[in-house]
């Protein structure tokens, strides 16, 4: 117990951080809330269960991004924790009779509590070897549901998981839409203080250069290893949000496609901004859609034309490039910031390699 | 005496089963270890392979020779398209960190995966076996496929090619040289992007070999690339990453523990958990896998 209580005091300080909101941003969400708010009464049930779908990918999306983009981790493995998340919620209702609303508030914690023993190993190592064993993981995860079929349903999975009637999703009412934007918009608030509080600034620190980090006295795998938990946290509230929208569960909740989901829409939108991966996910779920319904075949054809062209031309992804452009038209003379893709990660591009 | 018979034919079809398997981990396994990039398209060429031998046999289904000139052409077909890929994108990709290499593999692998889709239907398909590899043989009063006995046969002359590419000629030693250091070979004065060309296309090549002897082995199916990738995956990362005995070792292991958890009940309902539980474990105890070389 007092070992732990010494590792708590390493951690760095969760404080509600001081941010500056510039009128632009404060108008931005304003008139995001105000459209959000009123948009069940304005856009058919399609639209609305869209935006469900919609809300759920985007949390997930951003806990990713704590990894990917604030910590350096690049987790192929994060569905796992969804999976969880999702798993538990499912069966808590339908095995364990638990209350739907309460069943939706405990799962997260079952998924943290899988990210904090996963994590203490995944927290080990880096690089590559960390993407693997985040993969290799969730891969345990998905033939330990597919296999267990007496508990998970094994492949058919979990049916009829719904809310309770209060908080049914449309066409019945617009409750679960609602629950769901709120639900999101707190978890979105929640890291957004995360990110910029002290903790959020360490992890930063690690991310670029953990040597040096670890140098100036932090512990570099006890942050990561919160780190991962956290955002195996939110990715379990993702999950189980999204199960009762769904109605069922099944072992492609941490299937490949269900990993490489949140890394899309993060890459897409930009990783080192804080709403790129929401953004992300909307232009992801918008291109599945179109191209679903015209080429339904061709779907990832699509998508991975479209992730080729940005992992080579726009490499910081939606939010990257326009920000790059709005700087660099602002400040002529100076060259724009180095591409991460064209740096290399703390060597200098060698010119041999160069063909 | 039957159980000890039902062992050794499990236990043979497991190795044959591994041969493939290490077919594709090998390929894999080279190309990280010249360019650090790890493949996930290697499953989609794998399928390409496999998906091309199927249109060269099935134009004379059951005959020899178009057995053979398939094995031929399909993973010649796959190591122009891994030169494509190579040539179009990966190699402007080689210096990035490695959440765009990951992203860069799997837009291809997405890519490759529909037009297989577009070009030959979403259909599961068996391959007709060559006349001359169809039924069985008897082991210790037990039948074993024909097609199996081939894949053990050509193990062997496999393994001697490949041991020959990479200690016997000076291609394969400049690959030795840059899993090592490819810094250094840089600087050596060896065109190091030539040699990354070459070396996923070799290694293109050996996927496609895999894909088009699986085919009349198992049959295909869209989502093929996938499982196989996995289990190249999970034979790479416990061999040792760059290694090919320890590949060689690991991908033997892996069929032989899918051939062998068919026989008892507990272990065929987990037989899918084994592969990845083994990964994880050498991951936490030995990152550099059981044969590599620490970062």
């Amino acid at each position: 117990m007092a070992r732990l209580a010494a590792l708590r005091k390493e951690v760095a300080g969760w404080r509600v951080p001081v941010v500056g909101v510039s009128a632009l941003t404060a108008g931005g969400w304003a008139a995001f809330l105000a459209i959000s708010l009123i948009f069940p009464y304005l856009a058919p049930v399609f639209w609305v269960l869209f935006a469900i779908d919609l809300f759920t990918l985007a949390l997930f999306a951003l806990s990713l991004n704590l990894l990917l983009g604030y910590g350096g981790m690049v987790s192929f493995g994060h569905a796992a924790y969804y999976a969880m998340g999702a798993y538990a919620a499912a069966i808590l209702v339908k095995r364990a009779d638990v209350a739907m609303p309460l069943a939706l508030a405990a799962a997260p914690f079952f998924a943290a509590a899988g990210a904090a023993v996963l994590g203490a190993f995944a927290v080990r190592l880096s690089g590559i070897a960390f993407a693997m064993l985040t993969l290799a993981f969730s891969q345990v995860v998905y033939a330990v549901v597919f296999k267990w079929t007496g508990f998970t349903g094994g492949d058919d999975g979990i049916q009829g998981v719904w809310p309770i009637k209060a908080l049914a999703a449309p066409p019945v009412s617009n409750n679960y839409y609602y629950l769901t934007l709120g639900v999101v918009l707190l978890c979105t608030l929640l890291l957004y203080l995360l990110v910029n509080s002290p903790f959020g600034y360490t992890l930063r620190a690690i991310r670029e250069n953990p040597r040096r980090a670890e140098m100036a006295g932090v512990n570099v795998r006890l942050h990561q290893w919160v780190a991962f938990v956290i955002a195996g946290f939110f990715a379990g509230v993702s999950g189980a949000l999204f199960v009762f929208f769904q109605g069922s569960v099944n072992p492609d909740y941490t299937g490949i496609f269900r990993n490489a989901d949140p890394l899309i829409a993060a890459l897409l939108g930009g990783v080192h901004h804080f709403l790129g991966p929401a953004l992300g996910a909307l232009v992801y779920k918008v291109i599945f859609f179109y191209v679903g319904r015209e080429f339904p075949f061709l779907f990832h054809l699509v998508v991975g034309a479209v992730l080729v062209v940005v992992v080579l031309l726009f490499p910081s992804g939606i939010l990257g490039f326009v920000q790059e452009r709005r700087w660099r038209s602002l400040v002529p003379k100076r060259k724009p910031a180095a591409a991460p893709i064209a740096a290399g990660k703390g060597q200098p591009a060698s010119p041999l390699d160069r063909g | 005496m039957e159980w000890m018979a039902r062992v050794a034919v499990q236990l043979l079809s497991g190795i044959s089963i591994g041969v493939i398997l290490f077919l594709v981990a090998s390929g894999l396994s080279l190309i990280f270890g010249v360019s650090r990039v790890i493949n996930f398209a290697h499953g989609a060429l794998y399928m390409v392979g496999a998906y091309l031998a199927y249109s060269v046999m099935s134009q004379a289904p059951g005959s020899g020779p178009y057995f053979w000139l398939a094995l031929l052409l399909a993973p010649l077909g796959v190591a122009l398209l891994g030169l494509v890929v190579e040539v179009a994108f990966l190699r402007r990709i080689y210096r990035a960190e490695p959440l765009y290499q990951l992203v860069m593999t799997i837009a291809i692998a997405f890519v490759i995966g529909d037009m297989v889709r577009t070009v030959w239907g979403a259909e599961n398909r068996s391959v007709t076996r060559p006349d001359f590899l169809t039924g069985a043989v008897s082991i210790l009063g037990q039948p074993f496929p024909v097609y199996n006995l081939l894949v053990l046969g050509l193990a062997p002359v496999v393994l001697v090619g490949l041991w020959w590419v990479f200690y016997r000629t000076r291609w394969g030693m400049l690959v030795r040289a840059a899993t090592w250091d490819r810094d250094m070979v840089g600087a050596l004065g060896v065109n190091t992007s030539h040699l990354y060309t070459t070396v996923f296309l070799f290694g293109a090549w050996l996927g496609g070999l895999g894909g088009a002897l699986v085919a009349p082995l198992q049959g295909l199916a869209p989502g093929m690339d996938t499982s196989v990738l996995l289990l190249a995956f999970v034979a790479v990362v416990i061999g040792g990453l760059g290694s090919f005995f320890g590949t060689l070792l690991a991908a033997v292991l892996l069929g032989v523990a899918q051939g062998l958890a068919v026989l008892n009940p507990l272990l065929r309902r987990f037989d899918i958990v084994i592969p990845f539980a083994l990964m994880a474990l050498v991951l936490i105890a030995r990152p550099q896998g059981l044969f590599g070389q620490k970062e």
